[in-house]
């Protein structure tokens, strides 16, 4: 059996994309590949999310995208991560997790040293 | 911007389509490649991506947020929809296109004579600085008067002013290398250029080294347009002499090309220095004469000092200085009452921006009159539309109801209505930009002064259109609203169980049409009353036979003649015109008449007793036979002879009119009493009355003043206005207007008309903004009623065939068919009345703005109202009686069937 797994929290995608795309550059497909390796471990994403969140950063000016030839030879649309978008995930993580410091404080675990 | 994402959506959903052509082609492979085949694989990536479509839709709101595509998806909808309706949409557009071009030719005046700001820097800082009290002082020129030495003394505080410029406004005799014309021209300061912060073209601007000494500075700058019109630009200018007034002036620069002045009404040619103005003004010696007022004076204030801290840091020296002239040798005698006012005078600042125009003091309030009837026409137009997509919204009810039933959510329904009507006022805007330069030009010429023409311009500016597209996105939500709120409060299932044709907001569409027929009523009342105010004063006329009266007028000290000898020309020339053939009776006027100017001072008249004239009365020196040439009557003494014209100490005998003799010799003998001009103690009383003469228009047709003339003296020397002829002409004012140039000519080749018109002519001219008002608002009136008559009839019809199945009933039943159009009718009246009963108050506020621009009739002149409001009543009754009648003819059975 695998294990339960939860819908992805509202606003997470954007984060996941954000830290995927800041290892290295890469196109939606392997986005994909990669939220799907998390979702199976952990959350589950849907996949035709993730389209409209890419452009929807890019729009945002947190990625860039440029047409570039993949490992198959074929082009397609890379992402990286603009300086902008570096900043954004800074912000998110230290809120996020701040939001589960909070969270595991109300819950009474470890919270108390 | 996102919308920019909008322009380029082709390359977007391209990108967008490769992108998941991409990823699906990836998945495939990677899936085919784990042993699934190749038809489950793609079934597997579609099912995973979660619906190529869906993606792709979410996608685009993330380009163009949703509303605003929503919003372009309206629009074109509505143009596909507009298509389909051709009527609809032209009748709608042109509403909307008369009304928005209506509002924005007006508005284009309104911000050229008004509203906009000199092309000079930092315009908000200047101000003008005016007298307000008793000035003791002669005057000429416009508004505003001050003297010269005053305007240097307040160049001196600089605690409150960055400079203070003074101008006044002239008609120079300008020749280069050409025949003389009257051209105008400003004198200014020194610091004119300097304060105002406008530079040169071409050459230098004047400076304060121009304007040092009397007379020594014989320099001019041009104006750029007239530069480059009048000398085709021709840039060896600078360094040339030109006459002014015959006397040679060196032009030394052309100013900034956008800069025309501080008067936009007077576009000068020229500039000439304060210190050059005995040559610019023939004969003026009052430059340095402080109770001399003839200039007006503008101040820039330093950036930190507001207006009210600068008039209060001036008064203190103000006060000193009003005490200081009193000890002046010059200053005249006056009475204490009158020393006493001129002690308790003040400075005045007032912020002007826009410099100094009598035109636009003239203009301002009639403009804004036209200007609010285009702002309601503009709303009749809009309350058409309205009517016309409600009329189309019962129409298209169906669609809408499936609409709905589909599930478009209300808001998006009436969203859908707005986008229409945004786009027929989007499309009526346009057709209106294209129209309102027209109208303009029309405007323009209408307009009373020559020089308006070259000061405005009917060109499509920036602001303009900025307005015309604010107009047009305003009046197509107010034309939407009501539709799109009658669309949102309707249910579905009334909808759905109504029959084709009922509802339709009739309630709604009776409320516009009495809207409309308030409206309609206060422009056309307004129309009237302009129109009855211009046939009154045309009626009324001048006062003295105007047929086959021809005047002009020479200035013979604008082309070199001292005064004897100017005066001698002119009586050489009327001596010319007597004895042509053309001529039947001729005399000549200092001043000219009708032109809104005069010689004006205060009088001292010695009955049995010394009084003072508590108002100016206006003066004039006439040679014999003046009143005879009018046609004006003596009704009392006689008219001057050879015995008053002789050369001598001045004139001795002075003629009165009938209103001088009514207000200060009420019940006496006016002959033999004896008059002086002013009304210091030190007037001598020595000018014999010899004859009283009817009153007649002086200044403008609108006054009927005191006057008093006195016999032009030949060989005198007491003004330099020249010479007004008014010429009784035998045959055709062409022939005659032959004789009088020939005339002229030879007594001086070099000596211009300064006009040659028809008195007729003249009158016209002085009746302009009469006539602007009384034609516009005629127009303007004309459009209301035939826009609520349509807006009534189409009403009508539609509360008749909603009726139809009704009145057949009626009739098969037995009624009659007069009753049957009562039963229709009953509702126009209902509209009508309700339209009157809003109008007719707002006549009575509105009114009273327009009070200043009547004459001869009230406001709210009983006679006007009642029979305008009867007139548009019947008329509006009988656009209804079309459908009405049409109603009474059905034929029961048809009626009946129809269902």
């Amino acid at each position: 059996m695998p294990p339960a797994r939860f819908p992805i929290p509202q606003g997470t995608l954007d984060m996941l994309i954000l830290q995927i795309l800041s290892l290295e550059p890469a196109h939606g497909y392997s986005i994909a590949l990669r939220l799907e390796q998390i979702s199976r471990a952990v959350v589950q994403v849907n996949q035709g999310s993730l389209y409209p969140a890419l452009h929807r950063l890019e729009q945002k000016k947190w990625l860039r995208a440029e047409w570039k030839p993949s490992e198959t030879g074929r082009e397609a649309k890379v992402y990286s991560l603009t300086r902008a978008g570096r900043k954004q995930l800074a912000v998110e993580k230290d809120s996020w997790a701040r939001l589960a410091g909070a969270v595991r404080l109300i819950f009474g675990e470890g919270g108390r040293s | 911007m996102r919308l920019l994402n909008w322009l380029r959506r082709r390359r977007l959903e391209e990108d967008l389509d490769r992108e998941l052509r991409y990823h699906l082609d990836r998945r495939v492979a990677d899936l085919t490649a784990a042993g699934l085949s190749e038809a489950d694989a793609w079934r597997r990536a579609r099912i995973e991506l979660g619906g190529a479509a869906q993606v792709r839709e979410e996608v685009r709101d993330v380009w163009l947020t949703r509303w605003l595509r929503d919003f372009v998806y309206d629009l074109r909808f509505s143009v596909r929809s507009l298509r389909r309706a051709p009527s609809f949409t032209g009748t709608t557009v042109l509403s909307l296109a008369i009304g928005i071009g209506a509002t924005t030719a007006i508005y284009s005046l309104v911000d050229q004579v008004v509203l906009h700001a000199l092309p000079v820097r930092e315009p908000e800082r200047l101000v003008l600085i005016d007298w307000k009290g008793e000035p003791v002082a002669n005057a000429f020129g416009s508004w505003n008067l001050m003297s010269y030495p005053l305007c240097r003394d307040l160049q001196r505080h600089d605690e409150a002013f960055d400079g203070v410029l003074c101008r006044a406004a002239t008609t120079v005799t300008l020749s280069i290398g050409s025949a003389p014309e009257p051209t105008a021209a400003e004198i200014v300061s020194g610091t004119y250029f300097p304060v105002l912060g406008v530079g040169a073209a071409l050459g230098r601007v004047l400076g304060p080294s121009d304007d040092t000494t009397a007379d020594a500075s014989p320099v001019a700058v041009l104006a750029y347009n007239f530069w480059r019109t009048r000398l085709a630009s021709d840039p060896t200018v600078v360094g040339r002499k030109i006459l002014v007034n015959h006397y040679p002036i060196t032009v030394v620069g052309v100013a900034a090309p956008t800069f025309q002045g501080v008067d936009v009404g007077e576009v000068p040619a020229l500039w000439l220095p304060a210190a050059m103005s005995s040559r610019a003004i023939p004969g003026f010696d009052g430059l340095m004469d402080r109770r001399m007022r003839w200039m007006q004076v503008l101040g820039r204030l330093k950036p930190d000092v507001t207006i009210e801290r600068a008039q209060a840091a001036l008064q203190p020296w103000f006060k000193a200085m009003l005490v200081e002239d009193m000890g002046l040798p010059g200053f005249p005698t006056i009475t204490p009452e009158r020393r006493q006012r001129f002690l308790a005078s003040r400075l005045e600042l007032t912020p002007a921006p826009q410099g100094h125009s009598p035109l636009r003091r003239r203009l301002a309030q009639p403009l804004w009159v036209l200007f609010a009837a285009t702002a309601v026409l503009l709303g009749l137009a809009c309350l058409n539309v309205a009517g016309l997509f409600l009329a189309r919204g019962s129409a298209r009810e169906r669609e809408l109801t499936t609409r709905v039933a589909l599930g478009a959510s209300r808001g998006r329904i009436g969203r859908q209505l707005i986008a229409d009507s945004v786009l027929i006022g989007l499309a009526g805007g346009a057709c209106g930009v294209v129209l309102a330069p027209v109208t303009l030009r029309m405007l323009i010429a209408l307009l009373p002064q020559e020089t308006a023409a070259t000061a405005l311009h009917p060109n499509v500016d920036a602001r303009m259109l900025l307005f015309a597209l604010a107009v047009s996105v305003a009046a197509g939500l107010l034309s939407g609203c009501a539709p799109a709120v009658h669309a949102g409060r309707r249910s579905l299932i009334t909808s759905l169980r109504e029959r084709a044709g009922s509802g339709g907001g009739a309630r709604l569409r009776k409320m516009i049409v009495a809207a409309q027929i308030a409206l309609s009523l206060v422009l056309v009342i307004g129309a009237v009353l302009f129109a009855r105010t211009l046939t009154g004063l045309l009626a009324k006329g001048p006062g003295f036979d105007t047929t086959s009266l021809v005047s002009f007028g020479v200035q013979p000290r604008g082309s070199g003649y001292s005064r004897v000898d100017g005066t001698r020309l002119v009586f050489r020339i009327y001596d010319q015109v007597r004895a042509a053939p053309t001529t039947a009776a001729a005399a000549v006027a200092r001043y000219a008449l009708l032109t809104g100017g005069s010689w004006n001072n205060h009088m001292t008249i010695l009955a049995d007793r010394r009084i003072t004239t508590d108002r100016e009365a206006n003066l004039n020196a006439v040679t014999p036979g003046f009143f005879a040439t009018l046609d004006a009557r003596i009704v009392a003494g006689r008219d001057f002879d050879q015995r008053d014209t002789r050369a001598g100490a001045g004139p001795h005998t002075a003629i009165i009119n009938a209103a001088f003799a009514a207000r200060y010799l009420a019940g006496r003998n006016p002959l033999g009493v004896r008059l002086g001009v002013g009304s210091g103690p030190d007037v001598q009383p020595d000018v014999e009355v010899v004859g009283v003469v009817t009153t007649f228009s002086y200044r403008g047709l609108r006054e009927e003043s005191e006057q008093a003339f006195f016999p032009m003296l030949e060989g005198g020397e007491e003004t330099d206005a020249g010479g007004n002829f008014y010429v009784k002409i035998r045959g055709t004012p062409e022939q005659a207007a032959q004789t009088i140039r020939t005339i002229v000519h030879e007594a001086d080749p070099l000596l211009p008309l300064t006009y040659l018109r028809t008195v007729d002519e003249q009158i016209g001219r002085s009746l302009n903004t009469e006539r602007i008002l009384a034609t516009l608002s005629g127009g303007f009136g004309a459009l209301a009623l035939l826009l609520s008559l349509v807006g009534l009839t189409g009403v009508m019809s539609f509360l008749v065939t909603q009726r139809t199945r009704e009145l057949g009933i009626r009739i098969a039943l037995g009624a009659r068919r007069r009753s049957a159009i009562w039963l229709v009718l009953r509702d126009a009246v209902v509209m009508i009345a309700a339209g009157a009963a809003i109008g007719l108050p707002c006549v009575a506020v509105l009114g009273r703005l327009v009070e200043s621009q009547l004459f001869g009739v009230k406001p709210t002149d009983p006679i006007t109202i009642a029979a305008t409001t009867l007139l548009l009543g019947a008329v509006a009754l009988a656009a209804a009686l079309v459908p009405a009648y049409g109603a009474a003819t059905v034929n029961p059975t048809d009626a009946l069937r129809a269902e």
